[in-house]
């Protein structure tokens, strides 16, 4: 495996190339949140679980710190205040307040059951943060006298933190010599009815694993573009509906974060995810849901590939390393910002629906365990995310959303897989007492 | 558990009604549910509070003390000097840069609103410092003239106006009507110009745009190429401005003559019968586009 040096100074961390972006953009529709969560059969003592926070804070050196606007770039530095934990509120994946925090870019949250680790985008990615929440389930477990465990491929608690937890892979890997990943054209984007505001309504679906894994595998495809397939279904014929005249219609594509770490060999624990945009042409007609899944495999295994992956590297820490950016001043380089992240983010994607895998849980927890989450925040121009992560014998698909009453998309999500042989059960945070 | 009886989906114990579709949950007699666990621990909060964050909450906090700070400092420092009398303007200007700042905070954060909000605060401030001296001038031109900017920008873009374009150029043009009745009222003190030179001008704009709008629109082609757009607009402003150089002339003169506007009514009727040409006739319109480009 290949060891990445940290060369930036003590005390100063610059940020990762995919995280700076998140910064300057953040605002009250653009949270940049996402959170993960593990329900336990016991009930949570607040008191044990700030200790088992405490014990993190050497470890887990990469989450230790908090986020500074300097003259030209964010950056991190180490975070001497306590870490607290927060009970939890009324929905997940908000904007966050820093200060309520100690600064701090990861929010440890509880509830009766509940154990969950809320973070800022900056700081790291959904792997990043999910290694953080098993340890501290970990911790927390071994102080509360449940079990003694480790989560399989988790951090050893153990072990001292090595550099490579914080290094920036995207550096490692630039090659200036390799031509720049091409832009591509907008895509269509749901204007949805009804009023929408900052409150992130959450519907929950959870589906058995193996049926939907067979529903997959009759149709020669993973779990994952199964899902994505499901997605653009949904989304065409919401597009249909909306845009009558076909040559009118804008393609549709999703955004799904790649974990690169198997891909490229790194340990890292900060952000190191690339985004496959993977979707279909409704102006060319009509796709049958079996049309969408040969395309969405096609266009996966095309994402995933190496080369292409360098490709969009380059693009992107290119833009870092221009002298124009590097040397212009933050409050210059913000709305610039703000525009690359419409420009080459939100505009080429229809939705987001990030897929965290199977969860990998130690048999001493198994019985203990009641419900796994992963909620995204959702975005202003995509007011629906879609989450997955799986866990047991059970995938949890949470729907993250701005609208108040729109729940169009999730409709056709669910009914889609139901029609399609898979039961599926539903919570929400929604009112439907009315 | 229930089923939601039209998307299929298994419901939370509980549940009243299905959360994708709404459709009400009926378990047979003598069956009840209890309610399950929420979500999450808090219950959703009920809509609008979203709007006023905590650090919202900080920051019109900070506007209000630094405005008390700042209406004391100028009230005080205008009693020692002796200059009581002139201390309306400042303090009036402070207090609605105050109620701006508030306004901008505590409202949501959409284009119509805070526009419309902040061109308001604009025409009550320019009403305020002309009614210093306890009467109306300027400011009767000035503010209605943000009114009409209002019309214009804002008042289109609303949501129920962008559903009913004609209703809206309907009451854009009522507005500008109004408006140059207001102007010509206060500068004149009755309606001298207004009847006789821009009712007549702005009649004949209103009815040539409407003319061309309803002849593109039965037109069989539907997407108006950019060209006849162009064209038609030169044609409208032409023939306006020779209609508007005609009633300025018998409002002036007491005769009818066309003093300026001669060369721009022979243009637009040129124009005119351009378009109509290559509207009516196929081999004029073939030859002025790109069918016969590579021939």
């Amino acid at each position: 495996m290949m060891r990445v040096q940290n060369t930036a100074p003590e005390g100063f961390i610059a940020l990762d190339n995919s995280a700076l972006i998140y910064p300057p953009t953040e605002a009250v529709f653009n949270a940049n949140t996402f959170r993960m969560s593990l329900d336990l059969a016991q009930t949570i003592r607040p008191e044990i679980l700030e200790l088992a926070a405490h014990d993190l804070m050497t470890r887990c050196s990469y989450a230790k710190v908090s986020l500074h606007k300097g003259f030209f770039w964010y950056f991190l530095s180490p975070n001497t205040k306590e870490m607290v934990i927060h009970p939890e509120g009324s929905y997940p994946s908000g904007r966050f307040f820093f200060k309520e925090n100690n600064s701090y870019l990861l929010r440890v949250v509880y509830s009766s059951h509940r154990i969950g680790v809320e973070c800022f985008h900056a700081l790291t990615d959904g792997s990043g943060a999910l290694a953080y929440l098993k340890l501290l389930v970990e911790r927390y477990c071994h102080h509360a006298g449940i079990a003694d465990f480790a989560f399989p491929g988790g951090l050893d608690f153990e072990q001292k933190p090595t550099k490579q937890e914080f290094s920036d892979p995207f550096q490692h890997l630039y090659d200036k010599t390799l031509p720049s990943y091409p832009k591509i054209s907008k895509a269509y984007h749901r204007k949805g009815t009804g009023s929408f505001d900052d409150r992130v309504k959450v519907i929950s679906a959870t589906v058995k694993t193996a049926e939907i894994k067979n529903r997959a595998k009759a149709r020669g495809i993973t779990i994952g573009e199964y899902l994505s397939s499901v997605f653009l279904y949904a989304l065409q014929q919401l597009q249909m509906k909306e845009v009558p005249k076909q040559k009118n219609r804008k393609p549709i594509r999703l955004s799904v974060p790649m974990n690169l770490r198997k891909i490229f060999g790194y340990d890292t624990m900060r952000n190191f995810t690339l985004f496959a945009v993977i979707g279909i042409e409704p102006a060319l007609g009509s796709y049958t849901f079996d049309e969408i899944t040969k395309e969405v495999h096609l266009q996966m295994g095309l994402s995933q590939d190496r080369k292409r992956l360098l490709s969009q590297i380059r693009r992107n820490v290119m833009g870092e390393r221009t002298p124009l950016i590097r040397f212009a001043p933050n409050v210059l380089k913000n709305p610039l910002f703000k525009l690359l992240s419409d420009f080459l983010g939100d505009d080429q994607y229809s939705g987001v629906i990030s897929n965290i895998g199977q969860m990998a849980l130690p048999p001493e927890l198994s019985d203990s365990i009641r419900r796994i989450d992963f909620h995204l925040s959702p975005g202003l121009l995509n007011k629906v995310a879609v989450a997955v992560i799986g866990y047991l014998d059970t995938l949890v698909i949470n729907f993250t959303s701005f609208f108040n009453e729109d729940t169009e998309l999730e409709r056709l999500f669910c009914t889609f897989l139901v029609e399609d042989g898979i039961p599926v059960t539903l919570s929400t945070n929604r009112n439907t007492e009315t | 558990m229930a089923y939601c009886v039209i998307c299929g989906v298994k419901l939370e114990e509980g549940s009243k009604r299905c959360p994708l579709c709404n459709t009400e949950v009926h378990l047979p007699q003598g069956v009840e549910e209890q309610p399950s666990e929420p979500l999450f621990a808090q219950p959703l909060p009920p809509a609008g509070m979203g709007g006023i964050t905590k650090t919202r909450k900080g920051v019109i906090e900070l506007i209000l003390s630094l405005f008390v700070v700042s209406e004391l400092t100028v009230a005080l420092s205008m009693i020692l000097s002796g200059n009581l009398a002139y201390s309306f303007i400042p303090l009036f200007s402070i207090a609605m840069a105050t109620l701006s700042l508030i306004l901008a905070f505590s409202n949501k954060p959409t284009f119509s609103r805070q526009a419309s909000i902040q061109l308001l605060l604009i025409a009550l401030y320019l009403l305020g410092i002309d009614a210093v001296d306890l009467s109306l001038s300027w400011s009767l031109v000035a503010s209605p003239a943000l009114g009409l900017l209002w019309m214009y920008s804002i008042f289109p873009t609303h949501a129920r106006m962008s559903k009913a374009p004609r209703r809206s150029a309907v009451l854009v043009v009522c507005a500008t009507l109004a408006y140059l009745a207001i102007v010509n009222v206060v500068f004149s003190g009755s309606l001298t110009w207004f009847l006789p030179v821009a009712l007549p001008s702005l009649l004949v704009l209103v009815l040539l745009c409407t003319l061309f709008l309803f002849w593109f629109s039965k037109r069989r082609n539907k997407t108006i190429p950019l060209a006849d757009i162009v064209l038609g607009t030169l044609v409208v402003l032409f023939l306006s401005a020779t209609v508007f150089d005609l009633v300025l002339s018998k409002y002036q003169r007491g005769v009818f003559i066309l003093r300026w506007s001669d060369s721009l009514l022979l243009s637009g009727l040129i124009i005119f019968l351009f378009l109509v040409s290559v509207s009516v006739s196929r081999r004029v319109r073939r030859y002025f586009t790109s069918h016969n480009r590579h021939v």
